[in-house]
């Protein structure tokens, strides 16, 4: 573990958990004030005060010298202080995000989608968003070590030559390489010549979290290695089955815009999708679903038996038994889904989960088939240029390297010893190997068992290239030079086929020649370079014809072992993932979705099965599975399926760096290549310790007033016909407002004003983050954010309705600052340090702001943030390259909050300006509105009547939240639309998820 | 409490005193700060240093082979200056007319005027101080070049002449090759016609520098202040 050098990160490093809390707070105030004897009046304060201060002064409190440093060799066209933009490609598992990232002066400091590439369409998600933090986070490793001893890259490639002569000897029988999975022409290049070189090398692809199991359930059903592409956009009644598409998916940001899509055309006259979620799980899916079934994971391929019963007619006998086997299912439920997949014949989408044994994948391949919605819904593509993930490669590799076959392991990314099945024991094995050479972001758990470490190039620094899903070829473009002399898997591979170190550009533009030709190669290349990705090179679909008979194979699934104790689910990080980012603070103090907890990752449970376990929140517990065991604290996750533990992937690194090293439990010490998603007969047990955790729900609660407002499709359609606000109801039949204030007319200039339409929203938090990126918001730790703390300027609210026993619904809203007309802070500022501009923006000046919270106290959304500590006092100089040049840094003692991002605002006014035009709509995105997946947040002028943002707000569905405060928020929402099928509106109990108000 | 507070004041006062002068004298430190009110922030602005960086500066340079969004340079003439059979270009790629005139000649006067002087006899304000040998644009040399090497030439630079291609945008570089072949053209023009008046203009030229003793002639001075008259005219 590196040092943690007390100057770095403080507010995180010292603050997150280590029960230090209380000494930092001492040393962070100023010295005599945290101090003060007892009964000391407050004026012989502040005269110590000042004293003190000025004390301070002699020490050190002089100007700072600050020098010019202008480019030596200016480069063209950089005019310094505004920021340039390039198309890149961030390459994750199998996917690949097409992006647009803001540089200033050469520095990458912003990423955004690019709105013409297929995988992002311009939105972004958390990971994306937080990627840059990545780029310069302080514990990269900073040089190639062998045996934790400095070396040159030079050093590497001759070591790299003599061990290349043995085992060309052998034809690389003793050579092993462990990748993770990939999708790029220029690695799958790379691999082929390899194995060319070295015929007998044992190359092993491996992913912690990886859709496996599905690709081997296509295998199985259509004989071929395909992969598929969800059309949400064209589904009108979708099916998830245990699976989460719209959050821990690497297609995410698809997905959501295609799924908020259909929500939209619903609310606006068209036709509403219906989502169905069958799981054990809360994730963020079944929270966005019409009607939510509780069923454990293992129970799902005999809901698919019973559910391919009342679709297809029996193939091959074997599936043939009808639904009502299911425990616990009201056979109500699975008829009406059944009667609405076949009513929308080519318009229906099944889903199932990665987690899910392949048999259901093949099975729910072929219902898609028997409905008609492959090549509809669902695409399919050949897996080209693609490592796919296998753990029984990784299995027989670790085999080879405990039978000391393995002279030399290269892993090129990834981190096996921390994420590989704890049954393999990756670590032991590693030692076998006299010679292995790890790529890593950091010197984590990997890298300290490996002879040769080579840090590993951030995809902001290093060329490389990618297919996106359906094809489409993208090239990696640096942004920067490596930070610190990184290397990309495909320079490592280079070296290992070539023998020479070749620069990544060449190796990747050796690749891309056959691809657009040798005719004006250059022309194309940079076309291809400028853009982002090549168009017109989608793979063309395949329409794969059933091989097998995957709906009989279903049935020979051994039955599912519901006596068995608890069943144990392994969930991917919705921030982390599988603990890749947990070194980095904006995701770790990311709130979960779903939990709302930061910085931990409890076992969670149904409130029933802790109860009937003797649990509460906060317990410390002992979780026995599998002959393994893991001690952690528990949490209640209302609407889990009884008898079920989740355990989420990724916490508990012992080598992340200093922010998340330490950080949660690790679940991967009880996960087994035997059931690396789910399985039965866990058990747990309650210890006497208890331990805190930090959720930011209880900070964020409106006290119990309805403030997000819900409908269904057919109270909204009969109040449209009869002309009704759909939005009232709560308190709109009070009587009329009337303001003590003086009110502004607001009638010149532009007026911003923001939408966010709560029905298409899915809560993912990519708005956070984009927020955090933008608006340089720091990171407070652990324990601030137990506190009520967090500084995140958007939040996002989640919101329970009906049993929690049982299976409740939730609503998510994000609340950024409402830019209130008449702002109650505004109104007790006594030093007018935050005003009104003639924008209708709620401005804070900074400078001015002298803390006395009392904006925070009056403010009823509570969307304003207060610097307790300096939280960015000591900053270290390669996170500052990381902040947003054109956004200040907040001191300690100020008040903040969402600016509507007005620096964005002024860039794009001044633009204008200078391009002699007037400002159009959509000129202006704020972050959230740019990040947002599902295209929730409209921003644009009031007084432009043909605005987005005007049409928004004219739709039936739009509210103020908390009208009847009469602060006239400029932020408004539009409320939530729920599809609820009419067949199911009285099923009972858990069947549906609808409840009487 | 009473001795607390004259301690406190005394506290005061000799911070006061020990921080050295109050006001009027000189100090090679930079002044006392004491509110530092976010005054410096943990941010990297433009033409900053920066800790991080090996050569102290927090500029980087693009890496090469990479292209910006708008940075797509396919059109190689307007670009380079320079055709696709890396040959300079005969005429200027864009159209030219007065506005194009008018803007190139504002950027002559701030760019190139210090050196090549208003006319373009290579005998500005440099020239005239520092003796840097400049070439004029009159020569049968530079005459003969293509527009593409006069651009070629402002861009890259050459001989003691630095390479422009980071203050002035592609399309200005244009507009200047345009103002000087316009520059060129009307010398050429009225060669035999205003021989003689040049040579006057030389002669009082010199005249006005042996009496002020400071360089630039009248005329020149007009244009360099970006006054309203061309400098073609004033001959």
């Amino acid at each position: 573990m590196p040092p943690v050098t007390p100057t770095y990160w403080r507010s995180l490093a010292q603050l997150e958990e280590r029960a230090e809390s209380r000494a930092f707070i001492e040393r962070e105030f100023p010295e005599g004030a945290s101090e003060l004897p007892e009964g000391i009046t407050r004026r012989d304060m502040m005269m110590l005060l000042g004293a003190s201060l000025s004390l301070a002064g002699l020490a050190g409190c002089r100007r700072p010298v600050e020098e010019i440093v202008p480019y030596v060799t200016a480069p063209e066209e950089i005019v310094p202080g505004i920021p340039r933009y390039y198309a890149t490609t961030m390459p994750f598992r199998r996917s690949a995000y097409g992006l647009i990232v803001e540089s200033h002066e050469g520095r990458p400091t912003k990423v955004e989608g690019n709105p013409s590439h297929p995988s992002t369409l311009g939105a972004s998600s958390t990971r994306v968003q937080a990627s840059v933090l990545g780029l310069y986070d302080p514990d990269r490793s900073q040089s190639i070590t062998l045996r934790g001893e400095r070396k040159s890259w030079s050093d590497l490639v001759t070591a790299w030559g003599s061990l290349s002569e043995a085992h060309a000897s052998d034809g690389g029988a003793s050579l092993g390489i462990l990748s993770e999975s990939f999708s790029s022409p220029t690695l799958a290049r790379l691999a082929t010549e390899l194995r060319a070189r070295y015929p007998k090398l044992q190359w092993a692809t491996y992913d912690a979290v990886s859709d496996e199991n599905r690709l081997a359930g296509l295998r199985q059903a259509t004989g071929r290695d395909v992969d598929l592409m969800l059309r949400f956009d064209r589904a009108s009644v979708i099916l998830a089955l245990d699976a989460d598409p719209l959050l821990t998916d690497p297609e995410m940001i698809r997905h959501a815009r295609g799924f908020a899509d259909g929500r939209r055309a619903g609310a606006t006259g068209g036709v509403m999708n219906r989502l169905y979620a069958v799981e054990g799980v809360y994730s963020l899916t079944g929270a966005m679903a019409d009607h939510r079934l509780r069923l454990e994971s293992r129970q799902i391929a005999l809901f698919v038996s019973a559910l391919a019963a009342r679709l297809a007619p029996p193939v091959g006998g074997g599936a043939s038994v009808p639904g009502p086997d299911v425990p616990g299912l009201d056979a109500r439920w699975i008829d009406a889904l059944a009667k609405d997949l076949l009513a929308n014949r080519g318009k229906g989408l099944i889903v199932a989960g990665e987690r899910q044994p392949p048999a259901v994948h093949a099975a729910v391949c072929a219902l898609n088939n028997h409905l008609g919605n492959t090549g509809k819904t669902v695409s399919y593509f050949e897996t080209k240029d693609a490592a796919l993930p296998s753990a029984s490669s990784l299995a027989s590799l670790v085999a080879a390297m405990k039978a000391g076959t393995i002279k030399t392991l290269v892993v090129l990314g990834g981190n096996p010893v921390f994420d590989a099945p704890a049954d393999l024991d990756f670590a032991s094995a590693m030692a076998k190997v006299p010679q292995s050479i790890a790529l890593g972001h950091s010197v984590d758990e990997t890298a300290v068992k490996a002879a040769w470490h080579v840090p590993l190039a951030h995809y902001l620094e290093s060329w490389g290239d990618a297919r996106a899903v359906g094809g489409t070829l993208s090239v990696v473009q640096p942004l920067i030079l490596p930070l610190f002399g990184g290397r990309s898997p495909v320079e490592m591979l280079g070296l290992m086929v070539g023998g020479q170190d070749r620069p990544g550009y060449d190796i990747v533009r050796e690749t891309w020649n056959p691809i657009l030709g040798e005719a004006e190669f250059d022309k194309k290349w940079n076309r291809v370079l400028h853009d982002g990705f090549l168009a017109g090179s989608e793979l063309p679909e395949v329409v794969p014809a059933l091989t097998g008979q995957p709906l009989a194979e279903l049935g020979r699934l051994p039955a599912a072992d519901a006596g068995g104790g608890l069943e144990v689910v392994f969930l991917p990080s919705s921030s982390l993932h599988d603990g890749r980012f947990a070194n980095d603070g904006w995701l770790q103090e990311l709130p979960d979705p779903l939990t709302k907890l930061t910085w931990d990752n409890p076992a969670l449970v149904s409130p029933k099965t802790a109860e009937s376990l003797g649990v509460a929140n906060e317990d410390w517990v002992r979780l026995e599975y599998a002959g393994r065991s893991l001690e952690l604290p528990v949490w209640l996750l209302p609407g889990m399926s009884d008898g079920v533990v989740a355990l989420t992937l990724g916490y508990g690194r012992s080598h992340a760096g200093r922010i998340g090293s330490g950080v949660g439990f690790d679940a991967f010490k009880v996960r087994s290549s035997s059931a690396p998603g789910f399985a039965s007969g866990a058990r747990l047990t309650r210890l006497a310790r208890r331990y805190a955790l930090s959720a930011t729900q209880e900070h964020g609660s409106m006290e119990g007033r309805p403030v997000v407002h819900e409908s269904t499709l057919t109270e909204l359609r009969s109040k449209s016909a009869a002309g009704e606000k759909s939005a009232e109801g709560a308190h709109g039949a009070g009587p009329p407002h009337f303001s003590l204030w003086k009110e502004h007319t607001y009638d010149k200039g532009h007026q911003w004003g923001m939408t966010i339409d709560l029905n298409a929203c899915i809560g993912c938090n990519a708005c956070m983050v984009a927020c955090q990126s933008e608006n340089n918001v720091p990171v407070v730790g652990k324990a601030q954010v137990a506190k009520g703390r967090e500084m995140q300027w958007l939040r996002v609210d989640r919101y329970f309705s009906g049993d929690p026993g049982g299976n409740p619904e939730m609503v998510f809203q994000p609340v950024p600052c409402m830019h209130c007309e008449d702002a109650p802070c505004e109104q007790v500022c006594p030093v007018a340090a935050t005003v009104h501009d003639g924008q209708g923006l709620n401005v804070m000046v900074y400078n001015r702001c002298i803390g006395t919270r009392y904006c925070s106290n009056n403010c009823p959304y509570k969307v304003r943030r207060f610097n307790f500590f300096n939280f960015t006092k000591d900053t270290p100089d390669i996170l500052k390259l990381a902040m947003n040049p054109d956004v200040t840094v907040r001191a300690r003692g100020v008040m903040e909050k969402c600016t509507y991002c007005t620096q964005r605002i002024n860039r794009v006014k001044i633009d204008a300006k200078l391009a002699g035009r007037e400002l159009r709509d959509g000129d202006v995105k704020t972050a959230c509105q740019q990040a947002c997946p599902a295209s929730a947040i409209e921003f644009g002028d009031l007084r432009d009547e043909s605005s987005r943002v005007v049409k928004a707000k004219a739709d039936p569905r739009n509210y103020s939240l908390l009208e009847e405060l009469n602060t006239k928020p400029r932020t408004t929402y539009l409320a939530k639309v729920r599809n609820p099928n009419p067949d199911l509106q009285h099923a009972p109990g858990d069947a549906g998820t609808r409840h009487p108000a | 409490m009473k001795a607390r507070t004259r301690l406190s004041v005394l506290a005061l006062a000799s911070a006061v005193a020990a921080s050295g002068c109050v006001r009027g004298c000189t100090s090679s430190r930079p002044p006392i700060h004491l509110n530092p009110s976010m005054d410096n922030q943990p941010k990297v602005r433009p033409q900053t240093a920066s800790l991080f960086f090996s050569d102290g500066a927090s500029m980087r340079q693009p890496v090469p082979g990479t292209v910006p969004i708008g940075g797509l340079k396919e059109d190689t003439a307007f670009f380079t200056g320079k055709g696709a059979d890396e040959q300079f270009v005969a005429a200027i790629p864009v159209p030219v007319d007065a506005t194009v005139l008018e803007r190139g000649r504002q950027r002559y006067v701030i760019y190139c005027q210090p050196c090549h002087d208003a006319r373009g006899d290579g005998k500005g304000i440099l020239f005239q101080r520092g003796n840097v040998p400049t070439a004029s644009f009159h020569q049968e040399r530079l005459l003969a070049y293509p527009d593409g090497q006069i651009f070629d030439v402002i861009t890259n630079g050459q001989g003691l002449m630095a390479g422009y291609r980071w203050p002035i945008p592609p399309a200005d570089r244009w507009a200047i090759v345009a103002y000087v072949r316009d520059l060129q053209q009307k010398r050429s023009a009225s060669a035999t016609g205003v021989a003689a008046d040049t040579e006057r203009a030389s002669e009082s030229e010199r005249a006005t520098r042996a009496v002020r003793g400071n360089g630039a002639p009248a005329s020149e001075r007009g244009g360099g202040s970006g006054g309203a008259k061309p400098p073609g005219k004033s001959q």
